[in-house]
C-alpha cells in the first residue's frame, strides 16, 4: 500500500521521503535498509540518524547500505548495482531487508521491485519512497509504517495494552514525549505494548496486532491508524496530548476507547496543572511574541492557549520566546517549554 | 554537492542556490551553518523542466548579493538541463555541476574553485591561506591559528580560500600556504602546509626566503618552544604507558598529520591509516595508507588490527566505543563543541596531542 501524494499535492519544503522512511526502518535493529541511489543520499541520512542516536545515548551505527550509484549506473542503469547490494545485505543474514529508492533511481527508471522480487531466503520489502518524487518526509514515514505493519498478523481475542504509533524518531525530545504519554497512560492503569517503530527487532513487530488501542503521534498518521484499524481491528487516538486542555481531552479519549473511568486520572492531572500554574506565576503579565526557525506545525493554537493560561500577552513587539516545531506534549512538555520562555523573558 | 556548496558559501557576496530537492538541501544547510538557498524542485519540474523554478529563485535573490552560485544535485544533473542556458541573461552567475554521484566532497570543492575562476594579482602583498572549508569543523580554528602565526612574522594574509570576500578571489597573492592539502586551491605558488611542526618549519623557511622583512625567527622560536612541550608531554606519558597502537581514519591530509604526529611524539605504532579520499601517490611515512570507502571496511580493519586508540569521526567511535578515541574529521556527534579548535599551526599540534593523551590516559586501567 502506497500513501504517496499526487504530484500536485507535494510541498517544496516538506522534506525527503527517503529520510522519513529511514527514520522508521532503521529502528529495526536486526534488519538492514538498502538505499538504492548515490552514496551521498545515504551519507547525509546516515549522519543524521547517527547523530540522533547519540543524542539519545544510543551508540548505534544505522543499519543502512547504499547501492552507491555512480555516473556509470546513472547512464547505463542501476539495477545491477542494486542486485549486488542486496546480495551483500543478504550475506549478513538480517531478519529483513527494506529497500528504499531515491530520486535519481526513479528518474533513470530502475525497476526496483523486479530486482527485489528475485531474492529469496530473507524477507525483502520494498517501501515506496523515491525522495521528492515520492512525496514528503511524512509520506515516507507513513509508507514505512504501513509496510512494517504488513509484516504482522491480526491477533483475535487479544488482551494487550497500548501501542504507540509513529513516534518522531528524529525529534530531540522523543523519549521525553514517550515518557509523558506513558505517565498519562499509567494514570489509567494502562501500559505500552509496542513502540511502533522505535528500537525494535523484526520479531517484536509481529506483536503490533495484539493491542487494544493505538495512540498515534499526531494526526498526520491517520492513514496508518486507519490501515491498522482495518487490518487488526484496533481503534486509535489520533495524536499525543497537546498542551494543558489537550492533556485532559487525551485522558478522556483513552478512557472512552478502553472502557476505563478517567475521572481519577483527570483529577490527578488537574492538580498537576494547578501546581504548574503556581510554579510559573512569575512570568504572568509579560508581553511575548513567538519565535520559531520553522513553521509551527498545527500547534499555534495550542501554544496560544498555553500563553493565555499563564496570562502572557502575545503581541508582535513582545519578547521573542522559542516555540517548538511540534507543540509540547502533556503538562511535562509544557513545563519544559515554559522554562525556556522564562529564560527568554528574564534575559 | 556539499563540497561545492561549502566552498562557495565561504565567500561573502555569493548567494549559493542548491538546485535540487529539499532532501538534498537540508544536509549542507545543517552542516555548514550558513545561509543557503534552494530551488526545492518537485515532480513537475522533473517532468517539464526546472527553468522557471530556477529563474524564480534567482530573481528572488536579486539585490541580496553580488553574485549567485547555482550548485546542481543529482536529478537536475541527470536530466541534462543546461543551467547557463536556462538562466541566460544572469550575468556573473557561477554554475557548478556537482551531483553527488560524481564523487567525493573534495571533488565538489575543486569544481567550485574552478567555477569561481580565482586569479593571482602579482602586486598583491602577503600570502594566501587555503584548505579552509565550512564543511571542516576545524576550519575556523585553522584560519585563526595560521593568521596568528603569519601576524607574528609580519606577513599579511592574502586571500583565504574559502572564507573571504568574493572579490579577493580575483586578486589573490602570488603565494599560498595550506591548512589541509586535500582542499588545495591551486592558486599561486604553493609554499607548503601548516599541519605539524616539521611542515611548519619547512613552510616558514620558504616564507623567509620570499618575504625579506618577515620576522620568521619569532615563529621558529614559537615552534621550538611548543615542540618542547609536546616532547615533554609525550615522554611523561611513555614513562608510565606503552605507546598506543593507533588506527587513523580521515581525509588523507589530516590522517597523515595524525599518524606522523603520534609517531613523532609518542612512538606510536600506526596499524592502519585509512583515508576517505584518494591518498597522495607517495604519502611517505613508515606505514601503509589505503583508501577505505565505507564503514564496513573500516570496521573490518579495526577488528583485524585491534588498535587501542582510534582517530577519526564519531562514526568510527561508534564502531568501537570502548577504545580510546580522538576526533579529527566530521561528524563529531554526541558532543557539544563551541570553541574553535585548530589542527593546523602549533596550536593544532598541541590540541591534537592533548586530545590523544587525555583519551589514552582515560582508558588506562
Amino acid at each position: 500500500m502506497s500513501l504517496n501524494h499526487l504530484p500536485a499535492s507535494s510541498y517544496r519544503t516538506e522534506g525527503c521521503t527517503l529520510t522519513g522512511a529511514l527514520s522508521v526502518t532503521t529502528q529495526i535493529r536486526d534488519a538492514i535498509t538498502v538505499v538504492h541511489g548515490p552514496s551521498g543520499c545515504t551519507h547525509h541520512n546516515f549522519s543524521l540518524l547517527h547523530a540522533t542516536s547519540l543524542d539519545h545515548d544510543r551508540v548505534a551505527i544505522p543499519p543502512i547500505i547504499s547501492s552507491g550509484l555512480s555516473e556509470t549506473e546513472v547512464v547505463f542503469g542501476g539495477e545491477g548495482a542494486l542486485d549486488r547490494t542486496l546480495d551483500r545485505a543478504i550475506s549478513r543474514e538480517p531478519a529483513a531487508i527494506f529497500v528504499l529508492s531515491t530520486c535519481i533511481a526513479e528518474t533513470i527508471g530502475d525497476d526496483v521491485a523486479a530486482v527485489c522480487n528475485a531474492k529469496v531466503g530473507v524477507p525483502v520489502i520494498v517501501i515506496p519512497t523515491a525522495g521528492f518524487l515520492g512525496g514528503s518526509f511524512q509520506t515516507g514515514v507513513n509508507n514505512a509504517l504501513v509496510a512494517l505493519a504488513g509484516m504482522a498478523e491480526p491477533s483475535p481475542g487479544r488482551k494487550g495494552q497500548v501501542n504507540i504509533i509513529g513516534e518522531k524518531n528524529l525529534e530531540y525530545e522523543v523519549d521525553e514525549n514517550f515518557a509523558e504519554v506513558t505517565r498519562l497512560l499509567s494514570l489509567l492503569d494502562l501500559s505500552v505494548s509496542t513502540r511502533f517503530v522505535h528500537n525494535l527487532t523484526a520479531e517484536e513487530i509481529r506483536s503490533v496486532g495484539a493491542a487494544r488501542l493505538n495512540v498515534l503521534r499526531d494526526p498526520s498518521l491517520i492513514p496508518v491508524g486507519e490501515y491498522c484499524k482495518e487490518r487488526f481491528d484496533i481503534p486509535y487516538i489520533s495524536g499525543f496530548p497537546v498542551g494543558l486542555s489537550g492533556t485532559i481531552t487525551f485522558l478522556e479519549s483513552v478512557g472512552a476507547a478502553c472502557a476505563i473511568d478517567p475521572r481519577p486520572a483527570i483529577e490527578a492531572e488537574h492538580s498537576f496543572e494547578q501546581e504548574t500554574l503556581g510554579d510559573f506565576a512569575d512570568i504572568a503579565g509579560h508581553e511575548i511574541s513567538f519565535s520559531s526557525l520553522f513553521p509551527v506545525q498545527d500547534g499555534e493554537r495550542a501554544v496560544r492557549d498555553i500563553a493565555r493560561a499563564f496570562r502572557l500577552d502575545v503581541i508582535p513587539s513582545g519578547t521573542p520566546v522559542p516555540v517548538p516545531v511540534t507543540p509540547p506534549v502533556g503538562i511535562t512538555g509544557v513545563r519544559r517549554m515554559l522554562h525556556r520562555w522564562r529564560r527568554a523573558i528574564h534575559a | 554537492m556539499t563540497g561545492a556548496a561549502a566552498c562557495l558559501a565561504g565567500f561573502e557576496g555569493i548567494s549559493v542556490v542548491i538546485h535540487g530537492s529539499s532532501g538534498c538541501y537540508y544536509y549542507p544547510a545543517t552542516l555548514l551553518h550558513t545561509p543557503l538557498y534552494g530551488t526545492f524542485i518537485l515532480e513537475n519540474e522533473v517532468i517539464f523542466g526546472s527553468r522557471d523554478r530556477l529563474r524564480e529563485v534567482i530573481d528572488s535573490l536579486s539585490g541580496k548579493s553580488d553574485q549567485i552560485a547555482v550548485v546542481t544535485t543529482c536529478v537536475p544533473s541527470a536530466l541534462g538541463e543546461d543551467i547557463r542556458e536556462l538562466v541566460s541573461g544572469g550575468s556573473g552567475l557561477i554554475v557548478v555541476d556537482s551531483p553527488g554521484f560524481a564523487g567525493e566532497m573534495e571533488e565538489g570543492h575543486r569544481a567550485a574553485i574552478a567555477a569561481l575562476g580565482p586569479r593571482v594579482n602579482p602586486e598583491q602583498p602577503g600570502v594566501n591561506i587555503d584548505g579552509i572549508s565550512l564543511a571542516d569543523p576545524f576550519h575556523e580554528g585553522n584560519f585563526q591559528e595560521v593568521s596568528r602565526l603569519l601576524h607574528r612574522t609580519g606577513i599579511p594574509v592574502g586571500t583565504v580560500f574559502c572564507r573571504d570576500h568574493a572579490e579577493k578571489a580575483k586578486a589573490a597573492s602570488p603565494f599560498t600556504i595550506g591548512t589541509n592539502e586535500d582542499l588545495g586551491s591551486g592558486v599561486g605558488k604553493y609554499l607548503g602546509g601548516t599541519l605539524g611542526i616539521p611542515a611548519l618549519r619547512t613552510t616558514f623557511g620558504r616564507l623567509s626566503e620570499i618575504f625579506d622583512h618577515a620576522d620568521v625567527d619569532t615563529a621558529f622560536k614559537e615552534l621550538d618552544r611548543q615542540e618542547e612541550r609536546l616532547i615533554h608531554a609525550g615522554d611523561k606519558f611513555l614513562r608510565r604507558y606503552e605507546p598506543p597502537r593507533v588506527a587513523v581514519f580521515a581525509g588523507a591530509a589530516y590522517a597523515l598529520f595524525a599518524a606522523e604526529t603520534l609517531k613523532r611524539y609518542l612512538d606510536a605504532e600506526i596499524v592502519v591509516v585509512g583515508t576517505r579520499n584518494d591518498p597522495p601517490e607517495k604519502p611517505g611515512g613508515q606505514y601503509r595508507v589505503e583508501k577505505l570507502s565505507g564503514l564496513e571496511e573500516v570496521s573490518r580493519r579495526i577488528a583485524e588490527s585491534d588498535p587501542d586508540l582510534v582517530i577519526g569521526s564519531s562514526f568510527e567511535h561508534s564502531l568501537c566505543p570502548d577504545r580510546a578515541f580522538a576526533g579529527i574529521i566530521p561528524p563529531f556527534r554526541g558532543q557539544v563543541r563551541l570553541a574553535h579548535y585548530p589542527l593546523a599551526g602549533t596550536g593544532g599540534s598541541l590540541f591534537f596531542v592533548e586530545s590523544v593523551l587525555n583519551a589514552c590516559m582515560d582508558r588506562v586501567p
